[in-house]
């Protein structure tokens, strides 16, 4: 489907940023570099204690972003990762421990484990490959689930975790401290892996997958019809994180030498928690950043506590100054930064003005959609479909037929059952009777992501965007829903050039919720057509317009059918707008189609007026006969 | 007696460093001590306490002029924040300070973060209050162990069982924590090995609330036990018990030193009877009762935990094993440290030769008697009975 070639749109540098969008390998950059200049120039001069504290901070980070490519990408708050930590722990500890140690520690080891003495590094690889797979399993029921039962899942995973590494007791010495773990990890080795972990994070958040589930991540449903196989983003997450966790367990096992269950149960769970609040949930450079503010702060609170401790209050000793010091930060930090630090942003993208630095300038203006005309055969039919809320018929029967090039309106008085007849076709509800036949073919029982990626699109009555998602984003989101995979510049393109149909490329760069609501509408637009699609649901397109900006959307909608030829089911209580665009008019009223046709005849059908204004008015109204909707 | 060599060791150092205005030799050094505790935290409640008894004892020391009358302690103290890693860290940090010996957290895998620091430095190291006698093994010659051991008190309830003439013995353990576990083993293997009848081994989850299982199993068993022993603690403690007595079994608890708290006493009926291990009973003209009042006089409360007077204990040992070794080298202190008899301390006496660094140490039994504590007496084990960790 891609017929709009990236090249054309990159100036030259095309080769390096194919694959890895700019942002991605800069905004990595940035964190990376002073982090580990500062980790180098500590390992060079710094003492065995502080090197300590810095090794420890790198092994928590990649923790952190273990919990951050779940969290932040999904809006799920995990409370289970560090059982994946504990998990890999106890795996690296058992096949790392010398065999003599073993033998005094875990006599009950089976005698193939017994004599198992590994290299650190092969060890930590079987164990995060170990306990990818079985996140991967773990994570098929919890990736249905989403919000805070997701959370409370997750939170069940931690319990169980801990008590299966405390029952396999032969294994792991139970609720006991493994013991003699090599302590191979010293700051270069925390260093490379805390740079792995943070460009897979970048990377994966970047990437279309990452998209899509931010968009979700915003709004799941509005997600769902843009085409994003919700549950499919939420697992693969969910096991790159585990991935990313587990790591940290491996590099934290052999940092400490000793561990038991519980030193990855609740109370690293919190702190960790505690570094992604100060920083930021959704993003990865909020997730490293919190956890470095978190980390220096504990050691100058810590300080400060024995330096207090040690001239002025030599007795009794007060201690409690680094807890209350760190809890008063979080409360602050709750308190005027909500989202954290970096709130949904990344660092380059507050460092706005990287791209001049590096002499990247955004693409050009693509001059067109160039948006080929659809193929005009087949239709969009809806046949005799009922939906029932319990024994609410809101839909009750209704049929209609929507061609390519057409623009049909559907009216109806309020709780007539415009709305639902909408999620109906688009596959959000399931019908209780009937069946929609998208060009011949039965879609009734199609899930709402695969009716949008057979080019069904839509918007929705109370919109529904991706609000701190850039303008562009919430575009780029849908084009990679449909399946469009281009070089991250062209995906850029592509975006862009929708914006600019709709008349807001100027915006691009704006969260889409700090949008004024015509453009909102506009941008909700612009993301339906991403799909290309054939047909386009419109539910209330020009609600909370003015008149110009009504005529402004008329122009443009009309356009659309012009360019592209596609078919536009339009749901509005603005008749003037309904009678000026449509060709064909359907009208409902208690879930039945009451009356059909051109807009004219429509308008003077006294069964409409009368559902529309009750029966005596309608009565006294067809006498003078003024025409509905003037 | 090595004071002698010490003296002379401070002497010729304060030589070498060209002391030339020094009045006295005696004046050279101070003993600098690490204390790296997890002060808050989930280890507060037992640090906390140990440090106060620590510095009580560092008063009493200094005013008599310091180890030896010499050598007056300098306490540095570092929060772990109940944290492996930062125990680690901070360990390393009393170790930058130049520290010569190390008290270490209450609980096993800080105490072995810690303590591995304090081995590679060649640091001698004390947990203040960890129980689980394998530690000083786990970590190296450097660590050793201050509170009574699992085993410790498993062989001294069982001895006292044997003695009273029970022969049938119940033990209810859960293998959630390594004490609630392993005590009863203890104490089932030397009640065993003493000629008694281990009827049957019964296991709980912490925090579980309903015994009846439990409770049924007990009253099918055949013999009846007469004996029953857990080390289970609150909240499990008091349900079990009630839920045993409501069940009509009369046999006599055995339990050890989780229970010594406010809420065993005043259980009323059901608790009536219950005997249990600590480490140390105040009764009148005992060491533990002076220092319950000195203990009193410097901090305006009374004493209301055993984990100051253990804390007192370690600094003793501490203080002796830097005595006798007249060296504030660290594997002076250690070797000396290895071979201390019969310490006199605040719960009694503590011996640490021949016991591979846990030391043996009185026992004390306690029965609840009116919801009152009386002493049913102090014990030490002979060595040959206590089970090898």
């Amino acid at each position: 489907m891609s017929h709009i070639e990236g090249q054309t749109h990159e100036n030259g540098r095309g080769n390096a940023m194919r694959f890895v969008a700019s942002g991605t390998l800069v905004g990595s950059a940035i964190l990376f570099l002073p982090i580990a200049v500062f980790s180098l120039i500590a390992w060079l001069t710094f003492g065995a204690a502080p090197q300590g504290t810095v090794t420890h901070f790198l092994i928590i980070t990649v923790a952190v972003l273990g919990f951050s490519v779940f969290t932040g990408n999904t809006g799920v708050v995990s409370f289970g990762h560090a059982a994946f930590m504990g998990l890999s722990a106890h795996i690296t500890g058992m096949l790392t421990i010398p065999v003599a140690q073993k033998a005094i520690f875990l006599p009950d080891l089976p005698v193939w484990l017994a004599g198992t003495e590994m290299n650190f590094l092969v060890a930590g690889l079987i164990a995060v490959v170990i306990v990818t797979a079985v996140a991967f399993v773990i994570g098929i029921p919890i990736a249905r689930l989403g919000g805070a039962s997701a959370s409370i899942a997750t939170l069940g995973l931690l319990i169980i975790a801990y008590g299966v590494i405390v029952g396999a007791r032969d294994f792991t010495r139970g609720s006991q401290a493994l013991i003699g773990v090599p302590k191979t990890i010293d700051i270069p080795v925390a260093l490379l892996f805390f740079g792995i972990a943070l460009l897979l994070a970048r990377i994966f958040r970047d990437s279309l997958a990452g998209l899509e589930l931010r968009a979700m991540r915003e709004d799941e449903a509005a997600a769902r019809a843009i085409g994003v196989n919700v549950q499919g983003r939420r697992l693969l997450a969910w096991t790159v994180s585990a991935a990313i966790a587990a790591l940290a367990g491996v590099l934290l096992a052999h940092f400490l030498g000793v561990y038991s269950p519980k030193e990855f149960y609740f109370q690293i769970t919190f702190a960790i928690l505690a570094m992604l609040i100060v920083g930021g949930m959704t993003s990865v450079s909020g997730a490293v950043v919190g956890a470095a503010a978190v980390t220096v702060m504990i050691d100058l609170l810590r300080g400060v506590e024995e330096h207090i401790n040690a001239n002025w209050f030599s007795e009794p000793t007060v201690f409690g100054l680094t807890d209350i010091g760190l809890s008063l930060g979080i409360l602050a930090m709750l308190f005027w930064r909500r989202d954290g630090l970096f709130g949904f942003w990344e660092i380059e993208e507050l460092a706005g003005g990287w791209r001049r630095w590096f002499g990247l300038r955004a693409p050009a203006e693509v001059g067109s959609s160039q948006a080929k005309r659809i193929d005009q055969d087949g239709a969009l039919a809806v046949e005799n479909v009922a939906k029932a809320f319990g024994g609410l018929r809101a839909v009750d029967g209704a049929s209609l037929a929507l061609k390519p090039g057409e623009i049909v309106g559907l009216i109806g008085p309020n709780g007539s059952g415009k709305t639902t007849l909408l999620g109906c076709i688009s596959g959000a509800l399931d019908l209780t009777e009937g069946k929609v036949l998208l060009d011949g073919t039965d879609i009734s029982d199609l899930p709402a992501h695969q009716i949008a990626r057979r080019r069904v699109g839509r918007t929705f009555q109370n919109i529904r965007l991706f609000v701190h998602l850039t303008v562009l984003e919430n575009v780029k989101a849908a084009l990679a829903a449909s399946g469009t995979r281009l070089p991250p510049l062209a995906m850029d393109a592509r975006a862009r050039a929708l914006l600019t149909e709709l008349g807001i490329a100027d915006y691009a760069p704006r969260r889409a919720g700090t949008l004024a609501y015509g453009l909102q509408r506009r941008l909700e637009i612009a993301r339906a057509l991403a799909l290309e699609p054939r047909y386009l649901l419109l539910d209330e397109p020009a609600a909370g317009m003015n008149e110009i900006e009504s005529d402004e959307l008329l122009g443009i909608l009309g356009r659309l059918r012009e360019s592209r030829g596609l078919g536009l089911l339009v749901v509005d209580h603005d008749l003037r707008l309904i009678m000026r665009l449509c060709d064909r008019v359907v009208v409902l009223n208690r879930g039945q189609v009451i009356a059909e046709g051109v807009p004219g005849e429509v308008q003077a059908n006294p069964a409409v007026i009368e559902a529309y204004l009750g029966k005596r008015r309608a009565a006294s109204r067809t006498a003078s006969a003024p025409p509905l909707g003037d | 007696m090595s004071r002698s060599n010490w003296f002379k060791t401070t002497a010729l150092s304060a030589v070498l460093a060209g002391a030339a205005f020094a009045s006295g030799t005696a004046q050279a050094e101070n003993f600098k001590l690490g204390y790296a505790g997890g002060f808050t935290g989930y280890l507060a409640p037992y640090d906390q306490p140990s440090l106060k008894g620590v510095q009580l004892a560092i008063d009493e020391i200094n005013a008599a002029g310091g180890i030896g009358g010499t050598m007056p302690i300098e306490l540095i103290v570092k929060d772990t924040r109940s944290d492996t890693a930062q125990a680690a860290v901070v360990a390393q940090e009393l170790v930058d300070d130049g520290v010569m010996a190390m008290i270490v957290s209450c609980d096993v895998d800080p105490a072995v973060a810690s303590g591995v620091i304090a081995q590679a430095a060649e640091i001698p190291a004390i947990s203040s209050c960890a129980s689980t006698p394998t530690l000083p093994a786990a970590v190296g010659p450097y660590m050793f162990s201050n509170y009574t051991a699992d085993n410790l008190q498993g062989t001294v309830l069982a001895v006292y069982a044997r003695d009273q003439g029970y022969e049938n013995a119940y033990v209810l353990l859960s293998r959630d924590t390594p004490y609630t576990e392993k005590l009863p083993e203890y104490f089932a293997q030397v009640f065993a090995e003493l000629g008694g009848n281990v009827v049957a081994i019964g296991e709980y989850t912490i925090g579980q609330q309903d015994f009846s299982v439990e409770v049924t199993r007990i009253k099918g068993l055949d013999p009846q036990p007469d004996v029953i022993q857990t080390s289970a603690y609150e909240p499990d403690f008091p349900a079990f018990l009630k839920q045993l007595r409501a069940a009509g079994i009369t046999a006599q608890v055995l339990g050890s030193d989780g229970i010594d708290s406010p809420t065993t006493f005043g259980l009323g009926d059901v608790a009536e009877g219950v005997i249990f291990s600590n480490a140390g009973f105040p009764s009148e003209g005992s060491p533990l009762a002076a220092y319950e009042v000195a203990y009193e006089a410097k901090y305006g409360e009374p004493n209301d935990t055993i984990f100051t007077a253990t804390g007192y204990d370690a600094m003793l040992v501490i203080a002796a094993a830097v005595e006798a070794a007249g060296s504030t080298e660290g594997a002076a202190i250690r070797d000396a440290w290895d071979n201390l008899e019969n310490v006199q301390v605040a719960t009694g006496m503590m011996t640490y030769k021949g016991q591979n660094r846990v030391p043996i140490r009185v026992v004390a039994l306690n029965q609840v008697v009116g919801g009152e504590r009386a002493h049913v007496g102090d014990f030490t084990p002979d060595p040959a009975l206590i089970p090898a960790p």
